[in-house]
């Protein structure tokens, strides 16, 4: 009875897509999560992209929790009572918003419907390696027999460090978020950003809502809730909470962004109706794990340092997705070749070079020169703010961009050469 | 053995909030959970199996979604487990639960076997009355006993029971069958194991009785069945509370400091000048 | 009609009332010890607040905890012991 082909460690986007696939696939797979049923320790900013998911189920856009599709992404630079603030309107729908508490439930519900054996409350404390090979799974007192384990446990590899594949993770490499979620009406929030009846927004804003520390903000329209929150980076943030830069709480810092003259307007009479924090994945290639597969194991996911932070966007759900679709391609491969042996799942991380996934991973890993570089999170915004302050806020003659950019340069103590060539190899690297 | 444990699912009381406008709770997107105060119930019983051999039946008058905590006592090792629910049960008090409860009990001992024992938690923290165990205990006519802090088997129908009351401990000897009223935190609940989860998972032990089952008169359940009449209900604002952390010299100054503190907050005032009768 | 309540920063304690625990008996955070822990960091990153001062130590509230593992990654496993709650306990999130 305790014994299965594959047990999937994690219920959330990634273990409910390996699960999902290999119980299709026909596999005895049992699905592992350690809250009280999937989703309800998942939170995140609110926004994936559709394409990767459909690529799983098809049936996506009938089924899932889709609140809304985003049409428009802003992006706001804020420093004081000042804003820049840069719009695009989609012209086809890409990405949607969903709580992930509703979306990863739905995906473990497809894994159930699928075949596999869904357990919550479970915390597996252990991986269990016997003769060189893993061969199951311990919680408790109790163990569970699996040809192939897929760790999908998270940002917090708890499992992958106790078996040496991975060290506590580098907090320069990890950033920590506050969410509020705040109830409104859903013909508010249509009237107020200038949205239809299912359209959405996704909202970064950079500068001083983070102190200048790196991180940011976000705001993303559900049916009838709004995301908003304050990412930093860990290592960063501590950095300024031990030199009394960061003087206040997080909580501060996201309370101050929300009630901001610049914002408030959008939910002046809405309430917030849950708090919460978690800690996410910043360094992509960085943070992956120093393997991604084993004699009997795979790593997928957040585990598998499967973020992509774009700067202008994050993707961590499609991602996650992807990663474990890959990863169940290369379990059933291994099957077919006799054996999920180490050499018979080398082509999870093949696959995975060749996915869209790895390509972003790559070509995107300069926004982590971003975020190891607070140059562009403390001096950066008030600069561009200041600057347009110079154009806009001119009582006679407004001077030219380039003379206002020139002295706001000069005013921020900025080096115009170092800032272009920064400026420069960002841009080629994002 | 054959222990039967009653678990009530409740509204976790922590998460509703009050809404001052509109003067209403608020328990959107509230989840339910099993009454913390039965788990320690469920140790209790577990426990007397490990020592006595037989089986632990969980038990729970309650609309559907309950499942969901029987599949968590399941979990703890709780054998197969009972969901008594019915649209005509809806609107029980304590009288008609505690009826219905009972009639699901014998119910277990004419087609399951011989209840030994049926084991509660102390209270629900959605109600706080402790009455269902002491009820169900006079319509099954069997002994009960409360505020339970350990008991053992003597052996032939007889346990050892002891009592936790304010200061001192009573020894009792109490023959089978019997109802018990464990107190709080007398047991401290093991986790949910997987082996069991994966048991109670695998061989569906969650069975369904309904009225149809039970065949109650429908003027004893349910609303009709409660004598129970809410006359009002009243929402205390809440006591805004103050934190403040104070590092004592000494005992002699910690008394002091909080004496102190004591005297200054005019309510308390009124109150200590009432017990010493006089100014302070 | 407005409502400036809404519109004043709220505090932490006020946020928290916003949620759903189960909050298991047993503590799954525990501070092993004191020297070299990040104090601030811990006391303004810890997005719930589950750090605090008392006296010249570093007190930790598992209560409030919702395993979001920025402690664990500001310390060493000398410094703080961590584990995720028993029988999803712990934080109930809804809406996130």
């Amino acid at each position: 009875m305790n014994k299965f082909d594959v047990v999937v460690v994690g219920a959330g986007p990634a273990g409910s897509t390996a699960a999902y696939l290999l119980a299709k696939a026909g596999l005895k797979v049992l699905l592992l999560e350690r809250g009280r049923g999937a989703g309800s320790k998942l939170l995140w900013g609110g926004k994936a992209y559709a394409q990767p998911l459909r690529d799983v189920w098809p049936e996506l856009d009938k089924e899932a929790p889709i609140h809304r599709w985003v049409t428009k992404e802003r992006i706001s630079v804020l420093w004081g009572e000042r804003a820049i603030t840069l719009e695009y309107k989609l012209g086809r729908r890409v990405a949607f918003t969903s709580p992930l508490t509703e979306l990863a439930a739905w995906m473990a519900r497809k894994a159930e419907a699928a075949g596999a054996l869904f357990l919550d409350e479970v915390v597996v404390e252990e991986i269990v390696v016997k003769d060189g090979r893993v061969v199951g799974v311990r919680s408790g007192g109790d163990f569970v027999a699996a040809d192939v384990v897929i760790d999908a446990e998270g940002a917090n590899r708890l499992l992958l460090e106790k078996l040496g594949l991975a060290d506590r993770p580098n907090p320069y490499h990890m950033a920590v978020a506050a969410k509020e979620v705040i109830s409104l009406d859903p013909r508010l929030i249509e009237e107020r950003f200038g949205l239809e009846r299912d359209e959405g927004l996704s909202w970064l804003v950079l500068g001083d809502v983070t102190l200048g520390i790196p991180g940011g903000g976000f705001v993303y329209t559900m049916r009838d809730t709004i995301s908003i929150g304050i990412v930093l980076n860990v290592g960063y943030g501590a950095e300024a909470a031990e030199k009394g830069v960061l003087r206040d709480h997080i909580s501060r810092l996201l309370e101050n962004f929300r009630t901001h003259p610049y914002f408030r307007h959008y939910w002046k009479e809405a309430d917030v109706i849950e708090y919460g924090g978690r800690m996410t994945v910043e360094g992509g290639l960085r943070f992956a794990p120093k393997r991604l597969y084993a004699n009997g194991l795979l790593v997928v996911g957040d585990a598998a340092g499967m973020l992509v932070n774009a700067g202008y966007t994050i993707r961590g759900v499609d991602t996650a997705v992807t990663s474990a679709r890959v990863a169940a391609e290369a379990v059933l491969e291994a099957r077919d070749k006799g054996g999920f042996t180490e050499e018979n799942l080398r082509g999870y991380e093949e696959r995975l070079r060749k996915s869209y996934v790895y390509k972003e991973l790559v070509d995107h890993s300069g926004v982590a020169e971003i975020f190891g570089d607070p140059f562009f999170f403390s001096k950066v915004p008030p600069f561009l703010v200041r600057a347009a302050s110079k154009v806009f806020e001119a009582d006679y003659a407004e001077p030219t961009l380039l003379e206002a950019l020139k002295t706001s340069a000069q005013e921020e103590e900025i080096n115009m050469l170092r800032l272009m060539l920064k400026v420069g190899r960002v841009v080629r690297r994002i | 053995m054959r222990i039967v444990v009653g678990i009530k699912w409740v509204p976790n009381t922590q998460a509703v909030r009050f809404d001052p406008e509109t003067g209403t709770l608020i328990r959107k997107g509230v989840p339910s959970i099993v009454n913390p105060h039965d788990l320690p119930a469920v140790e209790a019983a577990l426990r007397l199996r490990e020592k006595t051999g037989g089986e632990v039946i969980a038990i729970s008058m309650a609309p559907p979604p309950a499942v969901k905590g029987l599949e968590l006592v399941l979990g703890m090792g709780v054998d197969r487990a009972i969901l008594v629910t019915d649209r005509a049960f809806a609107g029980a008090d304590t009288w008609a639960t505690s009826y219905v409860l009972s009639h699901a009990i014998r119910k277990i001992a004419a087609e399951i076997g011989e209840v030994d024992l049926a084991i509660f938690g102390h209270e629900t923290i959605d109600s706080s009355t402790s009455h269902v165990q002491a009820q169900v205990a006079s319509w099954l006519d069997w002994p009960y006993l409360y505020y339970v802090k350990r008991v053992e088997p003597v052996g032939g129908k007889l346990l050892r029971v002891w009592r936790e009351l304010e200061d001192y401990e009573e020894e009792y000897e109490v023959e089978t069958p019997a109802v018990l009223s464990i107190a709080i935190k007398a047991f401290k609940p093991r986790p949910v194991s997987l082996s069991s989860k994966l048991r109670a998972k695998l061989e569906k032990r969650v069975l369904t009785w309904t009225n149809a089952d039970l065949k109650l008169d429908p003027r004893c359940v349910g609303l009709k069945g409660s004598p129970t009449i809410v006359a009002k209900t009243i929402d205390m604002p809440e006591v805004p509370r103050k934190k403040e952390v104070y590092r004592p010299k000494d005992g002699k100054d910690a008394a002091r400091w909080i004496i102190a503190k004591m005297v200054h907050d005019e309510k308390l005032r009124e109150v200590l000048k009432g017990l010493v009768g006089g100014e302070l | 009609m407005s409502q400036p309540s809404r519109l004043r920063p709220l505090k932490l304690e006020e946020l928290l009332r916003r949620n759903v625990w189960d909050v298991d008996e047993e503590r799954h955070i525990e501070i092993l010890r004191q020297d070299g822990l990040p104090q601030k960091a811990l006391q303004l990153l810890c997005p719930m607040g589950c750090y605090s001062m008392a006296g010249d130590k570093l007190l930790m509230s598992y209560e409030g905890c919702v395993e979001c593992g920025t402690c664990r990654v500001l310390s060493t496993p000398q410094q703080i012991r961590w584990e995720f709650p028993k029988s999803g306990r712990g934080i109930q999130y809804r809406y996130t």
